[in-house]
């Protein structure tokens, strides 16, 4: 395990031309924070479990009682209406059972069902909430607040937050990147920075590419060698000089410098980064040829190199919330999970036989989750029978990063329509991720437009029940 | 206690045994003697309370959160924003049992439910009449009877009216009578003011201060060799004359007025929220700053000009300030339009008045004297106003007025049902508290402003363009302070308010604030009489004397250097490259197109996906007013400057510049140097050139004129 430290610890420092100093006054912005201080530096309150995070996002919702919640009184009462439509919109069919088996996995015994046969393995590992709850059963606004604590566009993405408290952990490389196979609903705002400095915005990749050069605007001059290039910095550096010389004082000017040094490093470092074909066959194919199984290894290879924060969207080309199983419910459950599965166990497998697991926090959900009772369309055909959208009451699944493995958090009723016990809001998902990021949520804090604004607003609250 | 799920029949059953349970527990025995009560209140409840509740919910908390004591018997019946707390013998009609429970959206205490044991001793002791012994405490301290003192607030800095003020002794320094201000404030520390800069370097300063562009060579030679007394004079003019000049201004304008021409939110290929016609607010304002037009009209007509002007239709183009505000998904149910409301309160108190009055949307403002009446107050004027796309032309397809494609509309807004709005207790639109008449903000107003007259918008326009009104000058004053200084004398551009910072120079915004009113609220004589200054003729040079009594140049004894907006740096990369097309107004542009010519300030401003290079040079996001740009530098930046094909191209142009420009390498560098940076090369730098290019091939020599167009010298203005 120790040779594996050693090798993201060299994958971190590949190319760093700069001490300890030199990078914190090259990432520092050209100003100073609102405060005076810099938080990259200096914002840590507590001690961190996880140093970074990914977010495997299922766009569109997963259905909790199809995946992790099991309602065995959805058989029992098959066809029976919910007194109450969540949706108001007058749509709902009776309710549905699952047709998928559950079972006990690990010895922790998490319940999971036959969707997930590789994260099965995982279920140790494991923290399923079962008691997520949130504000409203529309993808906007429920991207919105999953996202950046907001139903408006106008917050910064929970990425950016953690980008202005942490800073990146590799010089060469953004603190906060979002995968994505072409925008997903609402786009990106998901992975805005709003009001903070432009440096945390989430820097977004369209995995829809393969090459690296597409991958990343700008990676590479379209005519010039390396060694040309190298030749024209080296001009640069000596203009510059000359230009800092006649301006003594100037810190700003330093920075250019150094910045434009950084980039020319950065050429070579996410050319590595993001550089599929440098595995193996076998590991690529561990994850699957599919989009979201190449952003889980992309997202693991990011990890490795100290990026802070890896959104991972599930998206398909021509579909910009997948999990939204309106129609065709079980069907469409099958091939997505095959799909999410195979690809979040490897990587998973990949975190742990690294020994980053520890450290990185893994998040997978949705934005809500989807109704126990059914959604038909007029042919009312109940193979082809859907689940609205459902936000009282649904599942998300945590791993690493100081969460208790083999967790199974909250409940919901017997029908899984209510979060009841040990109820989790998603203000309170993102005051316990910042927690485990070393960070205090009401702490974190950015004065603008007259007030000291924070993630979680006035809410949220720590679930110390997740910890290991 | 209610409980929402009818399908949960398990809990529900749980919870009907228990209290039936509890019923019969206390049928079963007689009730104690209140000493019992009184004591079951000591020991059990009151513990709890002190250990729990009094951090947010008692005097000795900095806020009462939800208005809510609990440390005085009277306020716990009476309880707080949400309803009665405690209504004794009745637990399913106690609010702080519903929250204690977690039930119901209430969950307190907010860091983790109280053992349930401990609940079920909250639920017997409201059951048994909530005893409370404990003294009531004097009313006075109670929430409802704070009481903001107007004469005392109204004597903060910011709200009292601005004055002349007699310049302080004068010296020779300065010939406008606000380097007499800076003068003092530097003497009074034992400073004086720096040497004047260059010429050249001045040139290129104030040519990029008010037109947003680099100087050509040609007027760098020009004004160099005018040695008349006025040639500082005559030259800014020709700038406040120029074409540039009302382009470079129009962005911060935008900046405020937080510009776009879509929505955060596109659902699908749905256009119906888009302003593609946005444009026209845009050429609206470029042509007001090239007429001079006065501020305080320029304030009312973007405000209300459909009420001031109605047959003068061009000018009701200006209501792109409120038309061109973001609309929200699912607007029109009641907690997304009070979100919209919130956006036009937002931009227009901050934007003009400099005042965050949407802080007041879900209680009193904490520092500033805006309770949220108020806020309500200015609410319904927005609430009363439509969002309309009025038809381009007759020809269009319309309904109800309104054109039904947004591509065949200009975006505008129009009156519609006047009302006065309830206050939303909390923010919570189903929480509704009395209702507000619409009316301007009380602390501006010695005798309460009605705003009644339909939507009231032209009774807003007038009450913020008023000569009375003590922020309007100050703060587009300060604004227009910050584009020549990079620091605005109130530090805080959109806060006038307690958090917001105090001015460095008060006397100065002052003096300069009531004489921009005196002549005509005329922005071309701010900016004549700032740039005219000796204060802005200093040069950028950093003494470390004066920095080790100044450090962050608060009494400006120094013009500061300062790295050009993306736009600048876009603008003047194109004209070095002599690609940059001039014309005037029209559509949007994407700016990181290699063929993309015209100013940056067409660039097309989406909110949904905001350009990726606008977006990585601190282009702020459109979503909402923005105060004041930050300026960050990062490696991303850099990539776009080393390899991106718009960079490539204007390279690759500016070397074909170089070459048609003929002459020896030495003459095509010095070409070079003149056309990017305003200044000849020196000996140095023309020997690197020459060693640099000495291959002669084209690919050497785009080597070279990119490493100029990319070079710290390029941004940055001295």
């Amino acid at each position: 395990m120790t040779s594996f430290v050693n090798r993201r610890e060299l994958l971190r420092r590949a190319g760093g031309g700069f001490g300890a100093i030199g990078l914190a006054s090259a990432l520092q912005s050209s100003r100073s924070l609102a405060d005076g201080s810099n938080a990259a530096l200096d914002g840590v309150h507590h001690a961190a479990k996880a140093k970074r995070v990914i977010f495997l996002f299922m766009n569109g919702a997963p259905s909790h009682v199809d995946t992790f919640d099991p309602k065995p009184e959805l058989a029992k009462h098959e066809g029976e209406s919910p007194s109450e439509d969540i949706n108001g919109k007058n749509r709902a069919g009776g309710f549905m059972p699952s047709p998928f088996k559950f079972a006990a996995h690990g010895e922790s015994g998490v319940v999971m069902s036959e969707l997930f046969p590789n994260l099965a393995r995982f279920a140790d590992d494991l923290c399923v909430v079962r008691s997520m709850h949130t504000d409203v059963p529309n993808h906007e606004p429920g991207l919105l607040l999953m996202q950046s604590g907001n139903q408006q566009p106008i917050r910064p993405s929970m990425g950016s937050w953690l980008s202005y408290g942490l800073g990146s952990e590799n010089e060469n490389l953004p603190a906060y990147i979002a995968l994505a196979p072409g925008l997903p609903v609402v786009g990106p705002q998901l992975w805005s920075n709003a009001f903070l400095p432009g440096e945390h915005q989430g820097i977004a990749i369209d995995t829809n590419h393969t090459d690296v050069n597409k991958l990343i605007a700008n990676i590479r001059h379209p005519r010039l060698s390396g060694d040309a290039q190298r030749r024209q910095l080296e001009l640069l550096r000596k203009l510059n000089a000359a230009h800092l010389e006649a301006r003594q004082g100037e810190p700003s000017l330093e920075t250019h410098i150094r910045s434009m040094e950084l980039a020319y490093q950065m050429q070579g470092e996410a050319s590595d980064a993001f550089d599929l074909s440098r595995e193996t066959a076998g590991t690529r194919e561990s994850y699957g040829d599919t989009e979201y199984g190449r952003s889980c290894l992309l997202g693991r290879r990011l990890l490795e190199r100290g990026v802070r924060v890896v959104q991972v969207f599930y998206v398909k080309n021509g579909s910009k919330q997948p999990w939204d199983t309106h129609k065709n419910n079980n069907d469409s459950h099958i091939k997505l999970c095959a799909d999410s599965d195979k690809a979040t166990a490897a990587l998973l497998g990949d975190l742990k036989d690294r020994g980053m697991l520890e450290d990185t926090l893994v998040i997978w959900g949705g934005e809500f989750g989807r109704t126990p009772y059914s959604q038909v369309d007029k042919s009312k055909d109940p193979k082809k029978a859907g689940r609205d959208h459902h936000h009282t009451g649904f599942s998300m699944l945590l791993a690493g990063g100081g969460v208790k493995g083999g967790l199974t958090y909250g409940a919901t009723d017997d029908f899984g329509m209510h979060a009841i016990q040990d109820r989790v809001h998603v203000h309170d998902l993102h005051a316990t991720i910042l927690h485990l990021m070393g960070i205090d949520h009401t702490r974190l804090t950015f004065r603008y437009s007259g007030r000291d604004y924070r993630l979680t607003d006035v809410h949220g609250r720590v679930i110390d029940g997740w910890f290991a | 206690m209610t409980l929402r799920a009818d399908t949960s029949h398990s809990m529900r059953s749980t919870c009907q045994t228990f209290v039936v349970a509890l019923l019969l527990a206390t049928r079963g025995s007689a009730a104690p003697p209140t000493n019992d009560k009184a004591d079951f209140f000591e020991s059990k409840i009151r513990p709890v309370l002190i250990e729990h509740c009094y951090e947010c919910h008692s005097d000795d908390a900095g806020l009462i959160q939800g208005g809510l004591r609990l440390d005085d018997p009277k306020a716990m019946l009476r309880g707080g924003e949400s309803g009665t707390a405690v209504m004794p013998g009745r637990p399913d009609k106690s609010l702080l049992l519903t929250a204690i429970r977690y039930d119901d959206g209430l969950e307190m205490p907010p860091d983790g439910r109280l053992d349930p044991r401990v609940v079920k001793d909250f639920e017997k002791w409201i059951k048994l009449g909530a005893t409370d012994p404990r003294e009531e405490l004097p009313t006075n301290a109670l929430p409802e009877d704070r009481q903001i003192d107007w004469e005392s607030a109204r004597s903060f800095w910011s709200f009292e009216r601005p004055r002349l003020h007699d310049a302080p002794v004068q010296n020779d320094w300065g010939t406008k009578k606000l380097d007499a201000f800076v003068f003092a404030g530097l003497q009074e520390v034992g400073l004086a003011p720096n040497p004047k800069a260059d010429r050249h370097k001045w040139i290129r300063r104030v040519t990029f201060d008010l037109t947003g562009l680099p100087p050509t060579p040609q007027q760098v030679e020009a004004f160099l060799v005018d040695e008349r007394p006025d040639a500082d004079r005559r030259l800014v003019e020709r700038l406040l004359a120029s074409p540039g000049h009302a382009e470079k201004w129009t962005r911060l304008w935008l900046d405020v007025a937080r510009y776009a021409e879509d929505q955060a939110h596109v659902v699908g290929k749905n256009d119906s929220l888009t302003y593609p016609n946005a444009y026209l607010y845009r050429q609206w304002v470029v042509g007001a700053f090239a007429a001079d037009m006065p501020y305080d009209e320029f304030v009312r007509l973007q405000l209300a000009a459909d009420i001031i002007d109605p047959e003068n239709t061009d000018s009701h183009l200006a209501l792109g300030f409120l038309g061109l505000g973001p609309k929200y998904y699912r607007r029109n149910s009641p907690e997304v339009m009070a979100d919209e409301w919130e956006d036009r309160v937002d931009t227009v108190s901050r934007g003009l008045l400099g005042l965050t009055v949407a802080c007041a949307r879900c209680h009193d403002h904490k520092f500033d004297p805006i309770p949220i009446s108020d806020y309500y107050a200015l609410a319904g004027v927005f609430a009363s106003t439509e969002m309309f796309n009025r038809p381009l032309n007759d020809a269009v397809e319309s309904k109800g007025g309104q054109a039904k494609k947004p591509n065949d509309a200009v975006h505008i807004v129009r009156e519609g049902k006047p009302r006065d709005l309830n206050v939303m207790i909390r923010g919570d639109v189903n929480n509704l508290g009395p209702v507000v008449e619409r009316a301007f903000l009380t602390v501006l107003s010695d005798e309460p402003v009605s705003l009644k007259k339909g939507s009231g918008r032209a009774d807003l326009a007038d009450a913020i363009a008023d000569v009375y009104n003590p922020l309007t000058a100050r703060v587009i004053v300060n604004r227009v302070w910050n584009q020549f200084f990079g620091k605005s004398l109130v530090g805080t551009p959109s806060n006038f308010g307690a958090l917001g910072d105090r001015p460095s120079h008060p006397k100065l915004l002052d003096d300069l604030s009531v004489r921009f009113m005196q002549s005509g609220w005329s922005l071309k004589w701010l900016q004549r009489e700032i740039a005219l200054s000796a204060t802005y003729h200093q040069s950028s040079d950093i003494d470390p004397n004066k920095q080790a009594i100044d450090a962050d140049n608060r009494l400006i004894g120094r013009v500061p250097r300062r790295r050009i907006s993306i736009e600048s740096y876009r603008d003047a990369l194109l004209s070095a490259a002599g690609n940059l097309d001039r014309s005037i107004g029209g559509t949007s542009i994407q700016p990181d197109q290699p063929d993309s010519n015209r100013r940056t300030l067409y660039s097309k401003v989406s909110r949904l996906d905001l350009n990726p290079m606008l977006a990585r040079f601190d282009f702020p996001d459109p979503n909402a007013h923005n105060a004041n740009r930050y300026e960050t530098t990062t490696p991303l930046q850099k990539l776009f400057l080393l390899n991106s094909p718009f960079l490539v191209q204007q390279a690759d142009s500016f070397t074909h510049r170089i070459s048609h420009h003929g002459g020896s390498n030495r003459s095509k560098i010095e070409f070079g140097y003149q056309t990017a940076y305003g200044r000849k090369p020196t000996n140095p730098e023309l020997e690197l050139g020459e060693a640099y290019v000495a291959e002669g091939t084209a690919e050497v020599w785009q080597q070279y004129t990119q490493t100029l167009l990319i070079s710290n010298e390029m941004f940055t203005v001295d």
